[in-house]
């Protein structure tokens, strides 16, 4: 029986194993060298693989997302870490310019993936706590995905190197340390473009993906309610037959993101069930999302932003009595 | 065929191209717009003719002599002009925004300097594989202004790959004359002196020079001695696209730069030029009329290929 690994340790364990089962796979991003990363996500890979499969950038999102693109045209599988998702926004451009519509318009694939450390409760204030995204969900030509467990850490990580398009990964670092679970096996993969259920139930569906799946089942325990929670895991393109299969058969739908309301991925969800799951409603679908509001620093502040297990329970408890 | 005359062919080919394109353009057969390299195709020719067989190129808007130095045929340009089926993009993108790529040319982007990170990158798996190949780009002293060529620039000295940046520096971005862009127009001295990358600054009126010039550059990229660039010196000949008049361009900046194309003729034997001319001309005929007889993209086919594997 092996010992039990962390979120964090489980996304170095499928960065580890993609650099060795795969010549073309390398990673590129700021401190990630020597120093191991912000985070340590990428710690002893620089030792284990040397500077040309582990290469530090200088400062300069736009430049080496770019030249990930141009890597992944010559058939290489760059893994590129930015820093903070928030960073993203320095490298937008060439995400959705390139990476976005290249293979559409000439044929050339393009298998990068950005891994995004991203979200709140770690008081980084308005540029080290953002859920960016939503800006990316609804793009076409990208794909996004978001893993909320040990497991799906490790498995959507690999999933998403041996993909040929351009995959966001958006790891939530709340998580990096207080999950832990079983080191999946190297040939775990989950298979992109699957939502799965976290916690079964009747009575209705709560809709989250990354941090929020966490809050949503501890919410449903403070209930003991009978409630389904659907971790999307692929934020898109959306699964939507397994949104809808699940509102099919609970017939009440909340959504969870910790992205403010206006953004992430709840305006695709609600958009989705107005058009096709209309018919399978019982109540009006309910939302628990931040205010549209950058995400604050003063610990007051940020615990007032951020959807709690409180809220959430408050929310499914009207939702249920509808 | 000796390299005078294959540059000869490349320029001719160009002009002639996009000469039938601004007048399908005029006459409503070309939507969208039309960019065109007039005056710059020494650079496009002699650039696009240094690179080997097995390096890749990232051109712009006003360097379609390097795709035809790639291979890329008169037909497959126009049947993009043309939105067809059976253009390199089949009608998903217009005018010169196409790649080619099975002749290494990646498709360019509208926004000035994206590619020349994406070039980097390219040849950062060179290097990582240790081929002996390069990565070339274009870019123009308009697109300086951007983050995107100083980041592309720095992390190319950094990761000390086999790239080669040609500056096309023509001395308008659209209406904007260079000495609005920066305040220190030689662009060569700013690559030396900003990235302590070899630049030199040349008369990109004259092709053989931009052709032996560049291929020193690409050889030296090629034997490791990291990113390499040279700055051209031109004039756009035309507006920044069919629409512009570029009234704004005085008559004495025309004179300063002559055609390169009747410059260079003027040092060919007659006999040569003539039968290089009349088999462009019969190249353009033929080619047009390939693409012309294309069908159109079916709108059923169009969101086919936004994912390499949808989901």
């Amino acid at each position: 029986m092996t010992e039990d690994i962390t979120f964090l340790e489980a996304i170095r364990a499928a960065l580890a194993d993609a650099l060795a089962d795969d010549e073309r796979v390398f990673l590129l991003g700021e401190d990630i060298g020597h120093f191991g990363g912000a985070f340590g996500a990428t710690k002893g890979l620089f030792d284990e693989f040397g500077d040309e499969r582990v290469i530090d950038t200088p400062i300069s999102e736009e430049g080496f997302v770019g030249a990930a693109l141009g890597a992944a045209w010559m058939g290489e599988r760059p893994v590129v870490e930015l820093q903070f998702a928030d960073f993203v926004s320095c490298a937008f451009d060439p995400i959705v310019t390139v990476a976005a519509k290249t293979h559409w318009r000439s044929g050339i694939a393009m298998p990068v993936v950005l891994r995004l450390p991203f979200g709140g409760g770690v008081r980084g204030g308005p540029f080290h706590a953002s859920s960016p995204e939503g800006w990316f969900a609804g793009t076409a030509g990208l794909k996004v995905v978001c893993p909320a467990t040990v497991e799906d850490a490790y498995g959507l990580l690999r999933a998403a190197i041996e993909d040929p398009d351009p995959v966001l990964y958006f790891e939530h670092k709340r998580l990096y340390r207080t999950l832990r679970g079983p080191r999946p096996d190297t040939a775990a993969r989950t298979p992109l473009g699957r939502a799965r259920v976290a916690r079964p139930g009747d009575d209705a569906t709560i809709v989250s993906y990354g941090g929020t799946v966490g809050v949503a089942v501890e919410a449903i325990d403070r209930l003991g309610a009978d409630v389904e929670v659907l971790d999307l895991r692929t934020l898109w393109p959306l699964d939507e037959n397994a949104v809808l299969d699940s509102l099919g058969r609970t017939s009440r739908l909340l959504v969870l993101q910790e992205a403010s309301r206006s953004t992430g991925v709840a305006g695709l969800v609600l958009s989705l069930v107005a058009r096709r799951g209309f018919e399978l409603l019982d109540a009006p679908p309910a939302l628990v999302a931040p205010p549209d509001a950058p995400v604050p620093f003063a610990p007051e502040l940020e615990d007032a932003y951020l959807p709690t297990v409180d809220l959430t329970a408050r929310t499914l408890e009207e939702l249920l009595a509808y | 065929m000796r390299t005078e005359l294959q540059l000869y062919r490349l320029m001719l080919l160009q002009r002639l191209v996009e000469e039938r394109v601004m007048a399908l353009y005029r006459q409503g057969r070309i939507a969208g717009s039309v960019y065109t390299g007039r005056g710059q195709e020494a650079v496009a020719a002699g650039a696009g003719l240094a690179l080997g067989a097995d390096d890749v190129v990232c051109p712009l808007n006003r360097e379609l002599a390097c795709h035809f130095a790639r291979g890329v045929t008169v037909a497959q340009v126009l049947a993009n002009f043309l939105g067809r089926a059976s253009g390199p993009t089949g009608g998903r993108d217009g005018n010169m925004h196409f790649g080619v790529p099975g002749r290494g040319v990646f498709p360019l982007v509208s926004m000035l300097g994206d590619l020349v990170p994406v070039t980097v990158g390219a040849a950062l798996a060179f290097k990582r594989r240790r081929e002996p190949r390069v990565a070339m780009t274009f870019f123009g002293d308009g697109a300086m202004s951007t983050g995107d060529v100083h980041e592309g620039l720095n992390l190319a000295g950094v990761l000390c790959v086999p790239a080669v940046f040609v500056i096309q520096s023509n001395q308008y971005a659209y209406s904007t004359p260079t000495e609005r862009q920066m305040v220190n127009t030689n662009v060569a001295e700013r690559i030396r002196g900003g990235w302590s990358i070899p630049c030199a600054r040349i008369d990109g009126t004259d092709a053989m020079l931009v052709y032996e010039t560049v291929s020193e550059a690409v050889e030296r990229a090629r034997r490791g001695e990291g990113p390499q660039a040279v700055e051209c010196t031109t004039l756009r000949g035309h507006g920044h696209a069919a629409h512009d008049d570029a009234r704004y361009v005085p008559d004495e900046a025309r004179r300063r730069f002559p055609d390169p194309i009747s410059q260079l003729e003027a040092l060919l034997d007659v006999g040569e030029a003539g039968d290089v001319r009349r088999a462009v001309e019969a190249e353009v005929a033929a080619g047009l009329a390939e693409a012309e007889a294309a069908r159109p993209p079916d709108p059923a086919t169009l969101t086919d290929g936004v994912y390499a594997r949808p989901l």
